[in-house]
């Protein structure tokens, strides 16, 4: 249908404006339906950086994609945007090895369950290298595939590593510490584990000023694995949680945490 | 143009278990491309490395936008300003083409998530890589990976623009888009391009280094290197022994490159590619394969 007048430019500057009252308004948009020649001549009104702002929006909407599921958990557990960022770039918090670590977690509460003795020593021997193992697999030039190009970024690798660290701790603890809850029999072990797991983790912190956390990690876990099947094949598994050596892991992880403090402009060592 | 110094090297070596890839080089650099020639294990990739502060040197003097990369303070403030695409880049396995280049814009210090975000858009843009910044990473191709890594290089449009094999993997169309690119860059900033594509070297720098056995060979002109070619370079019908590559052109005609045309030979002019293999001149001599 083509209409027999046509708004001038004064009404059709207020109506984009929202200045033209509700009468004129309301005409001048019926008018527009079915005109396209006011359509057309609209356009010139509007001012072009509220175009640009919507065009933005719409770029926004098609180019950004939706955070990942571990991004916006870590957003909605209190952590910034950029900070989540970084932490979801970590291999040892993807959903993958969250689920790979709660298989192993549910294999280690069938074997005290069931394993008796075995089954015992197998968690000693697995639930303090869990955030060993997550730390380890969290930064570093063997793990990390932008390592290189984020060492020549000015962003703190100490921080990073220590966001990493926190976020692998926050997450693999309360998993491990869950286990060994529900499972029967484990008594003073269902928390002594804790000390242990905490001086190790300070431990490949402090050792990766020197070297890659993941070898680190292996001298621990390796360190750790001799001392639980020794117990085991000697007397008791449990012997490694004597309360001498409970104090032991807390002198270790309290010298280590202090080697790190010294020592955090460090990380990773020049050269390497 | 800024023509303050960017790069300072005097003396700088390094070696790997007994290897020296460096070896007392000095260098400098002002704003515009100078393109890095040399063979593999010539030691390019260390001095880029160098020069993107993540290797130190075991001797030597570096300065680099004015600074020397040792304390902590001079350290970031160089790193704020430099943008480096290394040769081998990896990946998280399971960010987006957007997420990675946030990822790096967070690590260069842009906290702020709406002028990050513009600066992202705005450097996928400049990579022609706006239409597949929601993929995946893994599901692009070579090609539109090594754009991904040179966007994240461009990010904050740094003083010091490091590239390590920028084209490889690149279609010819999106090369030359990438030329493009990279001579607005150099003309404002410092860009050190690192390549085995003499023709990209010919086509955006004016200045060229070839590297050898961790040391320099040529610091000069990119018409330097070719003018000491003219007179070495001809077409004939049969592959010359003498020269030092020969190989069999399109037209049916073999280009010898060597020592001195003959008399009567059918001279051509040389290009960068000849003047390169001539200055390896002491080098085994070049199979037609591998030409």
């Amino acid at each position: 249908m083509t209409a027999t007048w046509h708004a001038d430019d004064g009404a059709l500057s207020r109506y984009v404006a929202g200045d033209a009252g509700p009468v004129d308004g309301a005409s001048i948009e019926q008018h527009l339906l079915h005109c396209p020649d006011c359509r057309a001549r609209i356009a010139g009104h509007i001012p072009a950086r509220p175009l640009d702002l919507v065009w933005d929006r719409i770029r926004q909407g098609v180019e950004e994609p939706r955070p990942s599921p571990v991004q916006r958990g870590l957003v909605r557990a209190g952590l910034s945007d950029s900070d989540a960022l970084l932490v979801a770039a970590a291999p040892s918090l993807r959903p993958s090895w969250l689920l790979g670590l709660a298989g192993t977690l549910g294999f280690v509460a069938l074997s005290v369950a069931y394993g008796g003795a075995r089954g015992l020593a197998f968690f000693l021997l697995v639930a303090p290298l869990v955030p060993v193992v997550g730390v380890a697999f969290a930064y570093g030039p063997d793990v990390d595939p932008a390592y290189e190009v984020g060492r020549a970024a000015p962003y703190p690798a100490t921080r990073l590593l220590l966001l990493r660290t926190a976020a692998v701790l926050a997450t693999c603890l309360p998993l491990v510490a869950v286990t060994s809850l529900v499972v029967p029999g484990l008594d003073a072990a269902a928390f002594a584990w804790l000390l242990p797991a905490l001086a190790f983790t300070a431990v490949v912190l402090a050792a990766s000023t020197w070297c890659r956390p993941a070898v680190a990690a292996t001298a621990v876990g390796l360190g750790w694995a001799g001392a639980v099947g020794t117990a085991a094949v000697l007397r008791d598994a449990t012997a490694v949680l004597t309360p001498t050596l409970l104090a032991a892991y807390c002198l270790l992880g309290g010298g280590s945490a202090l080697v790190l403090r010294l020592r955090l402009r460090a990380i990773p060592p020049p050269g390497s | 143009m800024n023509s303050h110094i960017a790069v300072e090297l005097t003396g700088v070596t390094k070696r790997y278990r007994g290897t020296t890839a460096l070896d007392a080089v000095d260098l400098s650099l002002r704003p515009g491309i100078t393109g890095l020639l040399g063979p593999n294990g010539a030691g390019k990739t260390t001095l880029l490395r160098i020069l993107a502060t993540v290797l130190a040197p075991e001797a030597g003097e570096v300065r680099l936008l004015g600074r020397a990369p040792a304390a902590a303070a001079p350290l970031a403030e160089i790193r704020r300003r430099l943008g480096y695409l290394p040769q081998e880049m990896g990946f998280p396995r399971s960010f987006s083409c957007f997420a990675f280049v946030d990822y790096m814009a967070v690590l260069k210090e842009w906290s702020a998530a709406a002028p990050r975000h513009e600066e992202v858009r705005r450097v996928l843009d400049l990579v022609d890589l706006a239409d597949v910044s929601a993929k995946r990473i893994r599901a692009l191709s070579g090609g539109q990976r090594r754009r991904v890594g040179l966007a994240q290089a461009l990010l904050g449009a740094p003083d010091l623009l490091l590239l390590d094999e920028p084209t490889t993997g690149v279609d010819p169309e999106q090369r030359v888009s990438l030329r493009q690119l990279l001579s607005a860059a150099g003309e404002r900033s410092t860009v050190l391009l690192s390549t085995h594509q003499t023709e990209d070297v010919a086509a955006l720098c004016d200045r060229v280094i070839v590297l050898d056995r961790g040391r320099i060979l040529h610091d000069g002109g990119v018409r330097d290197l070719v003018a000491t070619a003219t007179g070495r370079v001809w077409l004939a019908d049969a592959p010359d022994p003498g020269a030092r590559a020969s190989w069999r052109t399109g037209t049916g005609k073999y280009r010898n490159v060597g020592a001195f045309a003959p008399e009567g030979s059918e001279r051509t002019d040389p290009t960068l590619e000849d003047a390169y293999l001539l200055l390896l001149g002491s080098r085994a001599p070049v199979t037609e394969a591998a030409a």
